[in-house]
């Protein structure tokens, strides 16, 4: 508790390391609102979380269903599939950027194709989101699969006696088993998303200028560059108490379904 | 027999280690050869400038063990290089063990400031950038190294040979904190071969209607020149349209010495006081207003932002290296950057274009903005104002260091005129020329032949000294700031120079929101410390 505890009274503080404290109430809070860089962060964060994590749930459920049948070497492309997840995002980040470079990167090299990945403020986000897809969507494929073949056959072979449709056999039977599966898999993606830094750090440095700056970069910016403690503390609490709010209606939506 | 021949084989195996391990030798005649780590090249400084520390069976700091913190590199690396390549020779000569300790550098300060500030003491010394040593020198983190340059025991190496712009920010309030290391500023390179060639310079006038004004004066001839070559194919390396210029604007990097060293010849205003309207540019001396937004600044924005739609679209995520890759492949006209491009430009395995290089002091402004009367000033001759941008990365050393001297022996070893002029004929190292040592006579006292030695294209070391004596002795120079939050002012400034160079903010728009943010910091950090720092910095007399 003691760093939780530490940080939210930094908060209340101007802070300049080797000088006294001075006590601001919530200034640092109402500058917060203020700040520009603060509304661009949310809204890159918003953007990569929404988009982010809706096509690696997409994906992985596709993965899953795919891999849930009897496909030739299964068990090969399946660890195949989750080996993203085991790799250092920060590490990602820089081989990435050896992918995404636009003079002499692989994409550009063989497909010949100038994209500015990384130098257009739209495409950066795009790449940032697209990096974090293939890092993570292994993640939801593992969980999702699981779950899939945790579903007794019995269920479906009653289904098949009034239905022969795959769609009405996945609408009825298989989506509502997966649902918590899903909504647990949603939040805590959706958790680690809120606090995303690694990939973005390393592959873009939050540019170009600051159109891919996570709130925890911007965070971790204020505090390690700007040594501003103070804002960057409640700047930290302003993305606890968000990612709070979110987790916990979702944890709201489950019991109100499952009670 | 067999037991001779076993003692036989061990010997000669330890007295074949024993050889390649050699990392000094003493000359007859007193003088020190030390053998670099990697290429086995070796470096002779002469018996009187070995000092009298070092000898045959001394090992001075014998059980000393020091670290110091350096730029992210390695071996081979810009800055970090040659601590790596001398520390087995330095190692050997004093007893004592090195610990090179590396980090990216944008996590360099707040680490070391941290370490110091906390009191952990991890570190002994730092190559830093003159930028932070006001974070060093305010608290007393670092100590004066004076009287160890005067002191006979360490390797001698001269404070006279730096002209007074770099002297400056090696010193504070009249004492030296820092040794000889790197000399940053930034130049102008161009392609000789291509702005010299009469068939180019003929087309040029026939599609702009103009003779191309080269050598260039101004930023405005840099620009005109840039845009006629600008997506033509004028070198055959390859099938693509090549660019007009090519600079780096990676954001958290190091873009903003680009708008540093352009913006000056448009606000600093030669003169023999230091005022808010001459020989100034980042605050007000009187009352630590921000001027980074006045019309001076936002006009140089606005070249700069039109000078770089004729290089790259992806330089707008490039650091400085890819920057300089893209030069050294022969792919852009212009770049205006450190030292370290003319001495890159000399290494085959990397560069396309060794004696095609053109260089001089950066070009200037015929028009000045006189932030006293809110005035353009329009001139006959260009404003051309010389530049210490970058880091002109030091080494110092900390206050709490039980082994300063230790410390000053390596710093003092890599300062001699011939580690030196070694390190800086080699671009990898990353140490840039600024001092007399460096340059070719009558400037300097530097040899044409050594340079040669060094694998240099003759051409391209006379234009690559001559710019560099211009750019450090100008007349008039872009005052460099290191007070305290320096680095705090320069990334709110980088964040929203990116933002503009994207077409995100206009630049007055970045400018203003630099101006704010620099006003937060100014009011957090304590106008008071602040503005007496800024004063002292810049030799403001109130």
């Amino acid at each position: 508790m003691f760093p939780l505890l530490y940080s939210l009274r930094l908060g209340f503080f101007r802070v300049n390391v080797g000088q006294q404290d001075v006590f601001i109430g919530l200034a640092n809070y109402a500058r917060a609102f203020k700040d520009p860089n603060v509304w661009n962060a949310a809204r890159v964060t918003l953007t990569f979380v929404l988009i982010g994590v809706t096509i690696q749930l997409i994906l992985g459920l596709l993965f899953a269903l795919l891999f849930n049948r009897a496909l030739p070497a299964r068990g090969v492309l399946r660890t195949i599939m989750t080996l993203p997840l085991f790799a250092t995002p920060i590490g990602i980040g820089y081989m990435f950027i050896t992918i995404f470079h636009e003079e002499g990167g692989f994409i550009r090299a063989s497909l010949g194709a100038k994209i500015p990945w990384l130098s257009n403020p739209d495409w950066a986000l795009v790449s940032v989101i697209l990096v974090d897809i293939w890092n993570w969507t292994p993640f939801v494929f593992i969980v999702l699969l699981a779950a899939l073949q945790s579903i007794p056959e019995e269920y479906y072979e009653a289904a098949r006696l009034e239905s022969s449709s795959q769609w009405e056999l996945f609408r009825y039977i298989t989506l509502p088993i997966l649902q918590p599966s899903i909504i647990l898999v949603l939040v805590l993606r959706m958790s680690e998303a809120f606090k995303v830094f690694d990939i973005p750090f390393s592959l873009t440095s939050g540019g170009p200028g600051i159109a891919t700056e996570t709130f925890s970069m911007l965070t971790f910016n204020t505090y390690r560059r700007f040594f501003d403690f103070g804002y960057g503390s409640a700047l930290a609490y302003l993305l606890l108490i968000a990612v709070a709010i979110i987790v916990t209606s979702f944890f709201g939506r489950i019991r109100q379904a499952y009670t | 027999m067999r037991k001779i021949i076993s003692y036989l084989v061990l010997a000669s195996l330890f007295f074949g280690w024993a050889i390649a391990q050699e990392n000094i030798r003493w000359g007859d005649d007193g003088s020190l050869t030390i053998i670099t780590a990697d290429d086995r090249e070796e470096i002779t400084i002469p018996a009187d400038q070995v000092g009298t520390l070092f000898g045959p069976g001394e090992q001075p700091f014998a059980g000393q063990r020091i670290a110091i913190t350096v730029n992210t590199g390695g071996p081979k690396g810009g800055i970090s290089g040659p601590l790596h390549q001398f520390r087995p020779a330095w190692e050997q000569l004093t007893g004592a063990k090195l610990d090179i300790v590396e980090m990216p550098l944008p996590e360099q300060l707040p680490t070391t400031i941290n370490d110091l500030r906390l009191g952990l003491n991890q570190f002994d010394g730092f190559i830093e950038g003159a930028w932070y040593m006001g974070e060093y020198v305010t608290p007393g983190f670092i100590i004066p190294v004076d009287e160890y340059i005067n002191d006979g025991r360490f390797p001698q190496w001269d404070p006279a040979w730096w002209p007074d712009s770099l002297r400056k920010i090696h010193q504070w309030d009249g004492q030296t904190y820092a040794t000889l290391n790197d000399s940053d500023g930034q130049v102008l390179y161009w392609r000789n071969d291509i702005l010299t060639d009469p068939e180019w310079q003929t087309a040029y006038e026939e599609e702009v209607g103009s003779p191309m004004p080269f050598p260039v004066k101004t930023w405005d001839d840099v620009i005109a020149i840039a845009k006629f070559f600008d997506g033509k194919n004028w070198d055959d390396n390859d099938p693509d349209p090549d660019s007009g210029i090519v600079m780096h604007f990676k954001v958290n990097a190091q873009g903003h010495f680009h708008f540093m060293t352009m913006s000056a010849s448009y606000v600093v205003r030669p003169g023999d006081t230091v005022d808010r309207c001459t020989n100034n540019y980042w605050f007000d001396p009187a009352t630590m207003e921000p001027l980074i937004n006045q019309p001076g600044h936002v006009k140089a924005l606005e070249k700069l932002k039109e000078l770089a739609q004729y290089g790259p679209e992806a330089q707008a995520a490039w650091d400085l290296t890819e920057g300089w890759d893209y030069f050294m492949r022969g792919k852009a006209i212009f770049t205006f950057s450190w030292g370290d491009v003319g001495s890159l430009v000399q290494d085959p395995t990397r560069s396309q274009i060794q004696g095609k290089l053109g260089a001089s002091i950066v070009p200037g402004s015929t028009e000045v903005y006189n932030m006293c009367s809110n005035e353009w000033e329009t001139l006959d001759e260009p404003n051309v104002v010389g530049n210490t941008t970058g880091g002109s990365w030091q080494g110092i050393i900390s206050s709490r260091s039980p082994n300063p001297e230790a410390v000053y022996s390596l710093y003092a070893l890599m300062a001699t005129a011939p580690v030196h002029t070694w390190n800086t004929q080699r671009g990898w190292t990353g140490v840039d020329p600024g001092v007399s040592i460096d340059f070719l006579p009558p400037n300097g006292t530097a040899t044409l032949e050594g340079y040669i030695d060094a694998g240099w294209n003759a051409s391209d070391v006379e234009f690559y000294t001559q710019a560099y004596y211009d750019n450090f002795y100008a007349d008039t120079m872009l005052p460099y700031i290191r007070i305290n939050g320096t680095e705090e002012y320069w990334r709110a400034l980088d964040q929203n120079l990116s933002e503009a160079m994207i077409g995100r903010l206009e630049p007055q728009e970045a400018l203003d929101r630099t101006a704010e943010a620099w006003k937060g910091i100014t009011e957090r950090r304590g106008l008071d410390l602040q503005l007496k720092q800024y004063q002292e910095a810049v030799g403001y007399q109130p």
